[in-house]
C-alpha cells in the first residue's frame, strides 16, 4: 500500500478530529490525543501544597516526587472510592495533565504579559474576549468516570469541562466500556484492579449494565497496606521503609543484616509534611509489588491442598525466593510471605491483620471471586455465558505477577460448565493504560462523532445532558 | 584472431571432443544493499555470514519526486448525524472535489439530511459526511394515540404512564433488552407525586418478560391497527404471529433452567461430560456390532454352490476359477467376505460350510459378550476345561440346563407374555383384571429369571382361583336354584315330608359336573378337595375368594385384598403341588 494515499474511509472508519482522551485515575491521570496508542501525559494524581512567602503553592506532577519542599503536604482530590472529593483542585489537576503536555498552555495577552509597554489609554478593551481563550477550545475532549459515578459528579465534570475548559464538544464515558472496547470487544466482564478499587463491570454491546457493577477498596493501596503489614511482623525485625531522599549513602550489607546507611535529616521546621513521606513510601511499595510479589496461580487457594496432596503453601515455599533491596540498603530474600500479600484478594481469610492499618480488613464479599459472582447474579442470565467468554482484565495492579492464572482458575471454579476465557493484553502499557486506549479508540472513530455533547447542546439543555446521552 | 576452431584444426584436435575447461564463471554476487563497492570488493568473494545492513529510510520512490504534492489540510465539517450542526476539524486532502467521492449518498443518508441538517447554517462541504450514514435505529412501532391506547391497549397491569416509559426506553436503548432491563427505573418518576413519600407504593419489580411480553403485545396490536391481519404481508403476518405469541411464563422456565445450567457444579459437569462420553462409546459400538452382524450376515448368505468340481480339476480350469473370482471380486466389493487372511471364498461347497460353522461358533460368542455383559463373561461356551458350578454359582452365574431347546431365539418376557393369554377372551380379560389389582403390569418390567418364574407361579395359581370361583359361582347358582325350587315345592305341598337328604348329593354332583366340563383336570382336582375332602375349607375360600373379588372389582386397586389374594393363591397353589 502506498502510504501516502490516505486509506479509505471505510477501511478502518477513523476520523481523528484531534480529540483530546482524558482518563482520571485514582493513583495517576492519563490524558492524551486520540488516536495514539498511549496517553502523552501521564502525571500522578497526587498534588503537593506548600506555602513559600506566605503564598500558598501547589506542585502537579511528577515535580511532586523530587523536591521536599518544607511543610509540603500531598493530597489527592479523588476519594477512595474513585469518585471526585475536591472539585477545585480535580480540575486543576487535570488541567495541569493537558496543559503540561498536549496543548501547551495559551500565550497570554501581550499587552498584559508585562513585557510590552503600552500606553494605559491604548489598551484596547476588545482584548477581553481574548482573554477568555480557553485552554480546550479547539479540542473535543472525552474523559472517563468510573461506572458508580453518581450523576451529580457527571454533572460537575461536564460543567468544568464546557465552562472552565470551553471545549467544543464533551463526552463522559465509563472506563469499564472503554477497557472493553480495548481489547475489541462490545461486550465483555472488565475486572479493573486499580489503585483504590477493583470494579467488575458488566458491559453488553458498548454500554455498561448498572445492576451488575460491583467494586470493591481492595486494589493496589491495599496490597500496599497488606506489605506494611508484612514487614511490621517481619521475624529478625521489623522492617521499616526509608524513602530514599532520606538516604545520604549507603553501604552494602548481608541479607537480612541491619541496613548501614547515613540518613539525611531535616530540621523541623524544612521538613515536609508526613504525607510527603508516605507517597514517597508508596512508591518503594510499587517497586516491591512490580518486582517480588507474586499471586499464588492456583488451582486452589494458597491455604489449601494441592493435587499432589502437599499443601500449596508448602508448595509456595519450595519455590525459590526472591530478594528486594530497600532504599537503605537492607536486603532480604522473601519467600512464601510475598505470595501471602495478595491471597486476600482471593481469600479473606488470608489477609495479614494489622491492627494498626487505616484499611479496615476486607469482607468476604469484597473478594474478587465474591465481586463477580455478585455482579454476573445482576445481570440476565442469557448474557452470563457470553460475559465469562468474555473477561477482560485491565488496570496497573493486574500486572501482579500470576495474577490472570489465579484469575482464571478461581473463574473455572466458579463457573465449571460455560467456557472461560480471560483476555489481557501482555503489553504492560495497555494493560495499564486499557481505559484510555478504548477512549483513544472511540474519539477518532468517525461513527462516534455524532456523539458529542456540543457546547451548544450544552448550552440548550443544561449540564443534566450529560444523563441523557452518555448512558 | 583466429578462432578456437581454427586452432584446433591446425593442432590437429577432435573438433570439441574435449569438453574445454569450464571456464570460471564469474560468479557475481549480488552486492548487497548498504554496502558500498569499495568494501565490498574488499570483502572478496565469499563474503562473512553476517548482515552488514543498516535500515535506511526508503524515501519516496524517485518517480514521485515528480508528481505534485497533493495538500492536506484542516476541514471544518459538520455530522449531518446530528441536530445540533457541531463543526469539528479534519484532515483532508485540499482538493477532495477533484476525487469522486467514495461513499455515495444512499437513500437513508438521504433521509437523514431531511430530518438533521436542516437548520445547520455553515455547510462547509457540499459533500456528505461519510460516516452519518451509519447512524441507524432499530425500527419501533408507531406511537399510539389517546385514542388508540384507550380502546387497544388498555391494561391493569400497566399504566399509561408506565407503558410510555416503556416505549421510550425501548426507543432509547434501541430494542436492547438486556439493557432496558438493566435500566428499568419506573418508580423513580412517581416521585414528583406530592404523596409519594406519604405511601410509598411498594415498589414493583417488572421483570424483561413482563417488559417483553408489553412491548410485543403493544407491538403487535399496532401493526394490526396498521395493517388489519388479512392484509398483511407474509413477513408482516409471521411477526405479528410471533409477537402475539409471546410467552412470558415460559421465556422464565427457560431462563431458570439456563441458570440451573450455569450454575451446575463441577461434579455435575464432570458427570455429564462422562455420560457424554459414555453415549459416544455406547453409540460406537453400536455402530460396530451393527457392521459386524452384516458381516455375519453376508458370510451365511454366500451362496452354497452344488455344481459338480470336476471342472475345476484341470489347471485350466483352476486359473479360470481365479480369474473369475477375481473378477468378481473387482466388481463386488465384498470386503466383508474377505476376511482379514485374505481367504477367497471358493465355491466349491467347502468354505460356505467352513464359513457357517465360523458363523455358528461366532454368534453365541458375539451374543454373549454383547448381550449378557453384565451376568458375566465367566461363562463363555468355548471354555475348554469343564467345571461343574456349585448351585450358588449356578445362580450367580445365571447357568441354567435345560431339558430340551426349542431352536431360536425366543425372549423370556413373551413367554410370560403368553401365560396372560387364556383359551378365551373372556378368561384373559379375567385374568388381567386380576393382574391390575395385584398392581403387576400385563408386561413385566423386569424379566429376569426369577421374576418369570414366579410370574409363571403367580399366573397358575390365579388361574386356579378364578376356576374355584367360576365354581363356585356355578355351585351357589345352583343351590339358589334348587333352593327356590325346594321353597316352592314346600309350599305347594308343605304336608309333604321334607326330602333334603337326597340335595345334597345332588348338588355335589352337579359341582363335579360343572369343574369337569370347564376346568382342565388340576382345577377339578382343587375343587374337589375344596368341596368334598377339605369340606367347608374349600367352600369358605371360595367364598372368601369370590368375597374379597367383588368389592375389589368396584374400588380400584386395593392393597389389602390384594395381599388377601395373594395370600390365598399362594395357599393355592400349594396345594395345588401337593
Amino acid at each position: 500500500m502506498n502510504p501516502s494515499n490516505p486509506p479509505q474511509a471505510a477501511e478502518y472508519g477513523g476520523d481523528e478530529v484531534s480529540a483530546i482522551v482524558l482518563d482520571p485515575g485514582y493513583s495517576t491521570t492519563r490524558a492524551g490525543f486520540a488516536g495514539e496508542d498511549a496517553p502523552k501525559s501521564l502525571i500522578p494524581t497526587y498534588y503537593g501544597k506548600y506555602n513559600a512567602d506566605g503564598q500558598e503553592k501547589l506542585v502537579f506532577g511528577d515535580d511532586i516526587f523530587v523536591t521536599p519542599r518544607p511543610a509540603m503536604s500531598i493530597h489527592n482530590p479523588i476519594g477512595k472510592d474513585g469518585i471526585v472529593e475536591d472539585w477545585d483542585m480535580a480540575e486543576k489537576v487535570w488541567e495541569y495533565s493537558f496543559t503540561s503536555r498536549l496543548t501547551g498552555t495559551k500565550p497570554g495577552n501581550p499587552f498584559l504579559n508585562g513585557l510590552n509597554d503600552i500606553p494605559a489609554e491604548e489598551l484596547p478593551t476588545e482584548m477581553e474576549v481574548e482573554l477568555e481563550e480557553k485552554s480546550l477550545a479547539d479540542s473535543p475532549l472525552l474523559m472517563t468516570e468510573p461506572a458508580w459515578n453518581p450523576a451529580k459528579a457527571r454533572e460537575k465534570t461536564i460543567e468544568i469541562a464546557m465552562e472552565k475548559w470551553g471545549t467544543p464538544a464533551f463526552y463522559l464515558a465509563r472506563n469499564g466500556v472503554l477497557a472493553s472496547f480495548a481489547s475489541g470487544k462490545a461486550s465483555a466482564l472488565v475486572i479493573d484492579i486499580g489503585a483504590s478499587n477493583i470494579s467488575i463491570t458488566p458491559v453488553h454491546d458498548g454500554m455498561i449494565l448498572k445492576r451488575g457493577v460491583q467494586h470493591s477498596p481492595l486494589g493496589g493501596d491495599y496490597i500496599s497496606s497488606q506489605i506494611r503489614a508484612l514487614f511490621k511482623k517481619n521475624s529478625p525485625q521489623p522492617i521499616t521503609i526509608t524513602p530514599h531522599y532520606l538516604i545520604s549513602s549507603k553501604t552494602a550489607v548481608e541479607a537480612g543484616q541491619p541496613p548501614q546507611a547515613k540518613y539525611r535529616t531535616y530540621p523541623a521546621d524544612k521538613a515536609p509534611d508526613a504525607s510527603y513521606r508516605a507517597l514517597l513510601e508508596e512508591r518503594t511499595l510499587s517497586e516491591f509489588k512490580e518486582c517480588v510479589v507474586q499471586v499464588w496461580p492456583g488451582p486452589n487457594k494458597l491455604s489449601a491442598t494441592g493435587p499432589t496432596g502437599a499443601s500449596n503453601e508448602e508448595m509456595a515455599r519450595s519455590t525459590p525466593g526472591r530478594p528486594f533491596e530497600f532504599p537503605d540498603g537492607y536486603n532480604q530474600v522473601f519467600g512464601v510471605d510475598r505470595f501471602r500479600v495478595v491471597e486476600s484478594l482471593f481469600d479473606v481469610k488470608a489477609a495479614i491483620p494489622d491492627p494498626d492499618s487505616p484499611v479496615p480488613a476486607p469482607t468476604q464479599a469484597q473478594t474478587i471471586p465474591e465481586l463477580i459472582k455478585a455482579s454476573l447474579g445482576g445481570v440476565d442470565v442469557d448474557i452470563r455465558p457470553h460475559l465469562l467468554a468474555n473477561v477482560v482484565v485491565t488496570g496497573g495492579s493486574s500486572l501482579l505477577y500470576g495474577f490472570t492464572d489465579r484469575l482464571n482458575h478461581e473463574l473455572m471454579q466458579l463457573f465449571p460448565g460455560p467456557r472461560v476465557r480471560i483476555s489481557a493484553p501482555g503489553n504492560t502499557a495497555e494493560r495499564r493504560f486499557g481505559s484510555w486506549i478504548g477512549g483513544s479508540i472511540l474519539a477518532s472513530l468517525g461513527t462516534f462523532h455524532q456523539m458529542w455533547i456540543s457546547k451548544k447542546e450544552y448550552d440548550e439543555h443544561g449540564a443534566n445532558i450529560v444523563e441523557k446521552r452518555c448512558k | 584472431m583466429a578462432a578456437a576452431a581454427d586452432v584446433r584444426d591446425m593442432l590437429d584436435l577432435p573438433a570439441e571432443g574435449q569438453p574445454r575447461p569450464a571456464k570460471k564463471a564469474k560468479v557475481v554476487e549480488k552486492r548487497p544493499e548498504g554496502i558500498t563497492r569499495e568494501l565490498y570488493a574488499l570483502l572478496g568473494e565469499r563474503a562473512p555470514p553476517i548482515a552488514i545492513n543498516e535500515n535506511k529510510y526508503k524515501g519516496r520512490p524517485k518517480f514521485m519526486n515528480k508528481l505534485r504534492v497533493r495538500k492536506w489540510c484542516m476541514t471544518p465539517f459538520a455530522n449531518n448525524a446530528r441536530s445540533d450542526g457541531l463543526v469539528l476539524n479534519h484532515w483532508q486532502r485540499e482538493h477532495e472535489s477533484t476525487r469522486p467521492p467514495a461513499p455515495e449518498p444512499n437513500q437513508m443518508e438521504l433521509d437523514e439530511t431531511k430530518e438533521g441538517g436542516k437548520d445547520e447554517a455553515p455547510k462547509p462541504k457540499e459533500q456528505e459526511y461519510a460516516f452519518a450514514k451509519y447512524n441507524i435505529k432499530a425500527r419501533v412501532p408507531r406511537r399510539y394515540t389517546d385514542e388508540e391506547y384507550n380502546r387497544h391497549l388498555k391494561s391493569d397491569d400497566w399504566s399509561r404512564e408506565e407503558t410510555d416509559y416503556l416505549m421510550n426506553l425501548a426507543t432509547e436503548y434501541d430494542l436492547r433488552w438486556v439493557i432496558i432491563a438493566d435500566r428499568y427505573d419506573y418508580q423513580r418518576h412517581l416521585d414528583s407525586e406530592p404523596d409519594a413519600n406519604a405511601i410509598v407504593p411498594a415498589k414493583q419489580y417488572r421483570t424483561m418478560e413482563q417488559m417483553k411480553s408489553r412491548y410485543y403485545y403493544i407491538a403487535a396490536t399496532m401493526l394490526a391497527i396498521e395493517h388489519p391481519p388479512s392484509e398483511m404481508s407474509e413477513a408482516e403476518f409471521a411477526l405479528h404471529e410471533q409477537m402475539l405469541k409471546y410467552d412470558p411464563d415460559r421465556e422464565r422456565d427457560r431462563k431458570e433452567l439456563a441458570a440451573l445450567q450455569l450454575n451446575r457444579t463441577a461434579d455435575e459437569v464432570r458427570e455429564e461430560a462422562m455420560l457424554l462420553e459414555e453415549l459416544k462409546r455406547i453409540t460406537s459400538n453400536e455402530q460396530n456390532f451393527i457392521t459386524e452382524r452384516r458381516e455375519l450376515y453376508s458370510r451365511l448368505e454366500v451362496p452354497i454352490s452344488v455344481g459338480n468340481t470336476a471342472m475345476y480339476q484341470s489347471s485350466q480350469g483352476l486359473s479360470q476359477l481365479l480369474q473369475t473370482l477375481l473378477q468378481a471380486d473387482k466388481s463386488k466389493k465384498r470386503r466383508s467376505i474377505l476376511g482379514p487372511e485374505g481367504a477367497i471364498p471358493s465355491p466349491v461347497g467347502q468354505t460356505p460350510t467352513q464359513a457357517t460353522a465360523l458363523g455358528r461358533a461366532e454368534t453365541p460368542g458375539t451374543t454373549a459378550a454383547t448381550k449378557d455383559t453384565k451376568k458375566g463373561p465367566a461363562v463363555p461356551p468355548t471354555q475348554p476345561a469343564v467345571r461343574t458350578l456349585t448351585p450358588a454359582e449356578e445362580a450367580r452365574y445365571g447357568v441354567q440346563h435345560h431339558e430340551r431347546l426349542q431352536g431360536g431365539v425366543q425372549f423370556r418376557s413373551d413367554r410370560a407374555q403368553k401365560l396372560t393369554q387364556a383359551k378365551s377372551n373372556v378368561q384373559t380379560q379375567k385374568l388381567a383384571s386380576a393382574l391390575a389389582e395385584l398392581e403387576i403390569p400385563l408386561r413385566l418390567f423386569m424379566p429376569t429369571e426369577r421374576v418369570c418364574k414366579n410370574f409363571e407361579k403367580l399366573i397358575q395359581s390365579v388361574n386356579l382361583l378364578l376356576d374355584a370361583r367360576k365354581v363356585a359361582e356355578k355351585v351357589e347358582s345352583e343351590i339358589r336354584v334348587l333352593e327356590a325350587a325346594r321353597a316352592e315345592r314346600e309350599r305347594k305341598n308343605a304336608p309333604e315330608g321334607s326330602n333334603k337328604d337326597p340335595e345334597h348329593p345332588e348338588v355335589k354332583t352337579e359341582a363335579d359336573d360343572g369343574g369337569n366340563s370347564m376346568l382342565g383336570s388340576t382345577a377339578a382336582d382343587a375343587t374337589e378337595s375344596g368341596v368334598s375332602a377339605a369340606g367347608e375349607t374349600g367352600q369358605a375360600k371360595g367364598d372368601e375368594a369370590v368375597s374379597t373379588q367383588t368389592p375389589v372389582k368396584e374400588d380400584g386397586n386395593h392393597k389389602r385384598s390384594a395381599s388377601v389374594l395373594s395370600s390365598v393363591s399362594d395357599k393355592s397353589s400349594k396345594r395345588q403341588r401337593r
